[in-house]
């Protein structure tokens, strides 16, 4: 704090080469950063998984799973079964399974009443069944799950996983060695069931009150340790997938996904992560280009916020949960993988996590993963974002130096003319009489001077605050509006989609357009100012959202950096202009609609511009939608975050490039060239 | 010479018609493919519990006696449980018993200090069993003022200063628990049915409870004497699922059959609940069938008297297709449960279920660790919605470090409803020192206790209060039937601190004292000599180095 109050710190000549390189130095420390994260994919760098916690004891046991049939049985019946129910989980079915078996068998039913547009009202229904681990008093519990798809359902179907749960359960409900009960859970809506669930399960709420009203639910076992979510599309497969992205981007611990990884290769089945398989290639270029990109696809998923799977949802609990997802591969001679071998890769999973003697602590929490057996650890990325935050950091405080710089030499230089027009005697004369002055004399001389009312020469808080908050005002305005607009579009006829779009639209381009309706040119110093604090807010922001979500925060700073190093007040007019059409590109509206239109073309290359164009339109239309109601039901503070945060900031930025420029900043500048 | 010798037989048969000893088994097939078997052996000793006469022992064990009489105490339960007792499908059983291990003593009235008696008496029990009841003083443990009365004879008043209950949710009990307490039955496990007790199979259930019980009783009916009763109990619970098939044989429960009966013993004898739904035949035939009816319920027993037969097993055959009935639930039943997530605060919610169509009275006993500081404040009670007003509550707030949480509820539970009471805590911080070995395992917190005189006998087994046998168990219809329900422990995560730091520092404060161990110990040991160096110019460096 020192160096921030200390007027003299100004003077130092540290603080002089960073005002003359602090642009060169934000450049250099933007690439390095870049340059490093991206260099992090290579297995130079990155160093390979390994077991931290050694309660699991994987694979140390022979599996015993055989029923093959079974699985097939279940299969068969549930295909037919499914047939009766178009729509919803055939529970009857399910239910009676589960209680042969012996297990308690219980119902949840929720209802969503659906936040955005006309009131709408859904209900759906979980199943599970708990096998009571004989060698606990339902103290804690393994969770297996698997979201239920009707035949209508677009998503590929998970009945395999289904048979395989039944057929597991079969299997360990005659066991006598669980220490943990297993929770089989059966949830309807994707998503919405598992939350809902958990949610009953832990008595909470986590989105907004009365959104999803997750009701009772009897039967419970204690804490939950762990879930492993089963998504199998088919009864032959050739390939397993592990997913692991949550909500708001946190990840299980790195242990449980060794883990399921571990016993599918034991189990002799490929292993992907995000549909790649870990390859070693000789060359090191090809190497690090193909690591590179499973991390990049990782980072591009982990950054939305969203949960890929229903194991995402767990991560809030503090339960630690993976989805194995199992495809079939195009060649079917390379499918040879059957409900036996994913029973038994069940097995050894709930086998080692039932050895867990505390719960999951030791490995990583926070990570990247550049291949099934690669990780880079928070320690390794940490820096990346370190790096590209300090352009923010760097930059402020080189302009807080130049404020005070500029305040010096104002007064270097209205003293200097002042002499200049007084002869030597006269100086001398005024000397004299400034060192007959008392103490006191000075004192008050000097009070009054500091209550003169603040020229552009000074720094217009009140300006700046009343910016600072109104843009802010804005953000809060964008969180919040766009909900009520679609219920009073919903009762105009509109739909959700069109007036959410309609109003974040017009909220932005209102916020956009009032800088220019003001007459009164902001002061430069003013200007800086603002820039100052929200330089330092976005960098601040950046390093804790890096603590929780490094994607997200790696891909805003790498965006944003570039961008806000450029924004100066300036005095050349065409400067301006560049500065103003350039930011306008940085709006998070824009760059919103420029990634998902991105994502359109490249998903869907073959189609006209045209197509693209609408079909873009279209889907950030839902984009917003899905982002809004994810915060309301999850708790996913994507577009909260955005809106409060990164919104405000840009409309402070947006401000800074109408602020003059200083006269006496060209004449250092000058100089110092 | 002769007289003496007549006069110390006869003496000694007095004393030894004074005590006897009964031993009988109950088998009782339990809903959802379960089978229940409960070992009783009770001994009476027509003594006086607080004389010298206590240490002559003859069928009672010499322990208990010495234990008694040490720590004076009037009645003492103990129960050491693997497993939860599911009552809302094995309905009751004959002695209720919280995960863990739970011991309650009442003590003379006439002790001085009853938290150094409860805290030898702990670990007296400790050695005896050879459990961590040790871990029991007077931080964990409550004097509950209604839940744990006497089940004892009683003279004069009660007061509640004399009696300490405490659970220990974490032991874990196992084959070094059984074998210190077999060896307090008169014949051991060498004979009679305590011979089927091995270890190898009783743990291989879904339940299983040992437990001891003491206290005073009515030598006669006028109750002029009191005399002593000692309980030995044995509670599993079989699941067909893991034998295999439901077919059971004593053979296939615990591994032998049985050899013949302990010849110390007054009684001895199996009795086989029939009265399930699905019906069985047993092998050999049985000696008798008993239909016992109590408070409004009929069931009928086959009876096995051991001392009238040879080696045998016990065959059970099921005819038939299993069918799966639905469960129906008996009159009251809870559960415990915790909410919330994280760190900062939680919830916890005890649901207590009345499926019976009148009120019922009972009692909710909480007893909370000192580290789960709970606010009385929020505790609510809700009823369908409604809120319900406790009819007594007794509370006495915790001291972080010296006491628990002792919270006693009395409610009025409405017909068929549903009842909730929550109540939050927060986590607290320990000292460093104040966490367990695994202390990311995370820290218990016991079951309630629910006290309550059923109305009716419906899946009752317990024996009454003034009965000591199972077969006083039969047709003995009274104006209640107590039942003190065990809820689920839970287990809660608290603040833990990254105990490999410490570790870390160690390797780092190792590292730096070998680093400067060395130049030290140059500094110490060698002699620094001053040397005169004559500067050299650079050209005469260079020509030196060429001349090398």
């Amino acid at each position: 704090m020192g160096l921030l109050t200390d007027p003299s710190a100004g003077q130092g000549k540290l603080i002089k080469l960073l005002l003359k390189y602090y642009a060169k130095l934000c450049v250099l420390l933007y690439t390095v950063g870049i340059v490093y994260f991206c260099a992090l994919a290579s297995s130079q760098i990155n160093s390979s998984t390994y077991f931290s916690e050694n309660a699991l004891l994987p694979g140390l046991v022979r599996s015993e799973f055989m029923d093959n049939t079974m699985a097939m049985n279940y299969f068969d019946e549930l295909k037919h079964e499914m047939k009766k129910y178009d729509d919803s989980i055939p529970y009857p079915w399910l239910l009676a399974k589960f209680r042969q078996l012996g297990l308690d068998t219980y119902t949840h039913n929720f209802s969503l009443n659906y936040p955005l547009g006309a009131s709408q009202k859904f209900t759906g229904k979980n199943v599970y069944a708990i096998i009571r681990a004989p060698r606990a008093a339902s103290t804690e519990a393994l969770v297996l799950s698997v979201p239920y798809r009707p035949p209508v359902s677009v998503h590929a179907p998970t009945a395999s996983s289904i048979a395989i749960m039944l057929a597991f359960a079969k299997f360990a409900v005659k066991e006598k060695y669980w220490a943990k009960d297993i929770i089989f859970l059966v949830t309807e809506h994707e998503q919405l069931g598992m939350q809902a669930w958990l949610e009953a399960y832990h008595g909470v709420t986590c989105g907004k009150k009365d959104v999803l009203i997750s009701g009772d639910m009897k039967g419970r076992a204690g804490s939950i340790q762990a879930a492993i979510n089963l998504e199998i599309h088919e009864p032959e497969i050739g390939q397993i997938d592990i997913k692991i992205e949550g909500l708001n981007g946190q990840l299980p611990n790195l242990d449980l996904f060794n883990l399921s990884g571990k016993m599918a290769l034991k189990e002799g089945l490929s292993l992907t992560f995000k549909n790649r398989l870990a390859k070693r290639l000789k060359s090191l270029w090809r190497d690090w280009i193909y690591a590179f990109q499973t991390m990049m696809s990782m980072v591009v998923t982990q950054a939305t916020g969203v949960p890929n799977g229903n194991h995402g949802l767990f991560y809030r609990f503090g339960i630690q949960a993976v989805t194995l997802e199992g495809f079939s591969l195009p060649n079917p001679k390379s499918n040879r993988a059957g409900f036996y071998t994913i029973a038994r890769i069940l097995e050894g999973t709930f086998r080692s996590l039932n050895n867990l003697l505390e719960r999951f602590h030791q490995s990583f929490f926070f990570y990247l993963l550049s291949a099934t057996d690669r990780y880079i650890s928070i320690g390794l990325y940490i820096p990346a974002i370190c790096l590209l935050a300090a352009t923010f950091m760097i930059k402020a405080y080189a302009k807080w130096c130049q404020l005070h710089n500029n305040n010096k030499t104002d007064e270097k230089q209205a003293g200097g003319d002042a002499k200049n027009q007084l002869s030597d005697d006269v100086v001398k004369e005024l000397e004299m009489k400034h060192a007959a002055l008392t103490q006191g004399d000075w004192e008050q001389k000097f009070e009054v001077e500091s209550e003169k009312p603040p020229n552009d020469k000074h720094v217009g808080l009140g300006h700046v605050s009343l910016v600072y908050v109104l843009s802010h005002v804005v953000g809060f305005a964008l969180r919040d509006l766009p909900k009520y607009m679609s219920h009073v579009g919903a009762t105009y006829g509109y739909s959700t989609e069109t007036s959410i779009y309609g109003t974040f639209a017009a909220v932005s381009l209102l916020g956009v357009l009032f800088p220019l309706c003001i007459r009164r040119k902001p002061a430069y110093k003013s200007m800086s100012f603002l820039n100052i604090i929200a330089l330092l807010e976005v960098g601040t922001a950046l390093i804790c959202l890096a603590m929780y979500n490094i994607s997200i925060a790696m891909f805003l700073a790498a965006i944003y950096a570039p961008a806000t190093l450029l924004i100066n007040p300036t005095r050349c007019g065409s400067c301006r202009i560049v500065q103003r059409v350039l930011w306008l590109m940085m709006h998070p509206f824009v760059v919103f609609n420029v990634c998902i239109a991105v994502f359109t073309f490249t998903a869907f290359p073959n189609d006209s511009l045209e197509e693209v164009f609408y079909r873009a339109l279209g889907a950030s239309r839902q984009a917003m939608v899905y982002s809004i109601v994810d915060s309301e039901i999850y708790g996913n503070w994507l577009y909260n975050m955005i809106t409060m945060i990164f919104v405000s900031t840009w409309l402070c930025f947006y401000y800074v490039t109408f602020g003059k420029a200083d006269p006496s900043e060209q004449i250092i500048k000058k100089k110092s060239d | 010479m002769k007289i003496l010798v007549y006069v110390l037989v006869i003496i000694h048969l007095v004393s030894c018609n004074k005590d006897s000893f009964t031993e009988e088994l109950l088998l009782k097939p339990l809903y959802a493919n379960k089978l229940y078997s409960h070992f009783q052996f009770t001994t009476k000793w027509d003594v006086d519990a607080t004389s010298d006469s206590m240490f002559h022992t003859n069928l009672f064990p010499r322990a208990i006696s010495e234990i008694v009489v040490r720590h004076n105490i009037q009645e003492l339960h103990i129960s050491l449980t693997a497993g939860l007792w599911r009552y809302e499908t094995w309905g009751y059983p004959v002695v209720d018993a919280a995960p863990g291990a739970e011991v309650w003593a009442w003590f003379n009235p006439d002790t001085e200090n009853v938290d150094k008696n409860w805290k030898e008496l702990a670990n007296s029990l400790s050695g005896l069993l050879c459990a961590s009841l040790n871990f029991i003083d007077s931080t964990n443990s409550i004097n509950p003022e209604i839940s744990l009365r006497n089940s004892g004879v009683v003279q004069g008043q009660v007061n509640n200063t004399f009696l300490r209950y405490s659970s220990l949710p974490r032991e874990i009990v196992c084959t070094e628990n059984l074998t210190p307490w077999k060896k307090l039955l008169p014949c051991s496990s060498k004979a009679g049915i305590a011979s089927l007790l091995n270890a190898g199979y009783i743990h291989n259930t879904q339940y299983h409870s040992v437990g001891i019980m003491f206290r005073p009783i009515c030598a006669d009916k006028a109750c002029t004497r009191k005399a002593v009763e000692l309980q030995q109990t044995v509670s599993l619970v079989y699941d067909y699922k893991m034998l295999g098939n439901r077919q059971w044989t004593l053979r296939r429960l615990f591994g032998q059959g049985i050899m013949n009966a302990c010849p110390l013993a007054k009684e001895s004898s199996i009795y086989v609940d029939l009265s399930n739904d699905d019906k069985f035949d047993l092998e050999p035939y049985p000696h008798e069938y008993i239909t016992a009816y109590r408070g409004g319920y009929e069931t009928t027993y086959a009876k096995y008297d051991i001392k009238r037969i040879k080696p045998m097993s016990i065959a059970a055959s099921y005819e038939g297709k299993e069918i799966i009935n639905v469960n129906i639930p008996p009159p009251l039943y809870a559960s415990q449960y915790k909410t919330g997530f994280g760190q900062q605060n939680g919830g916890i919610i005890t649901k207590l279920y009345n499926n019976h169509w009148a009120d019922l009275n009972v009692v909710v006993l909480q007893n909370f660790p000192w580290y789960v500081p709970i606010y009385l404040h929020t505790m609510k009670i809700e009823s369908n919605g409604n809120i319900l007003q406790p009819t007594v509550l007794k509370y006495k707030p915790g001291k972080l470090r010296e006491k628990a949480h002792y919270l006693e509820i009395g409610l009025r539970l409405p017909p068929k409803s549903t009842i909730s009471i929550s109540i939050d805590f927060d986590y607290v911080f320990l000292k460093w020192q104040e966490y367990p070995p695994d202390a990311n395992h995370g820290f218990y917190i016991g079951s309630a206790i629910i006290s309550a005189m059923l109305p009716l006998a419906k899946n009752y087994t317990g024996i009454p209060q003034d009965g000591s046998t199972i077969a006083d168990s039969f047709n003995a219809s009274r104006s209640g039937y107590l039942v003190q329900i065990r809820t689920e422990t839970m287990i809660i995560t608290l603040p833990t601190p990254d105990f490999s730091m410490p570790y870390n520092v160690i390797c780092l404060a190792c590292t730096v004292v070998a680093l400067a161990f060395g130049p030290l110990h140059n500094i110490t040991t060698k002699r620094l000599i001053l040397k005169v160096t004559t500067k050299k110019k650079l050209s005469e460096k260079l020509k030196s180095f060429f001349k090398k």
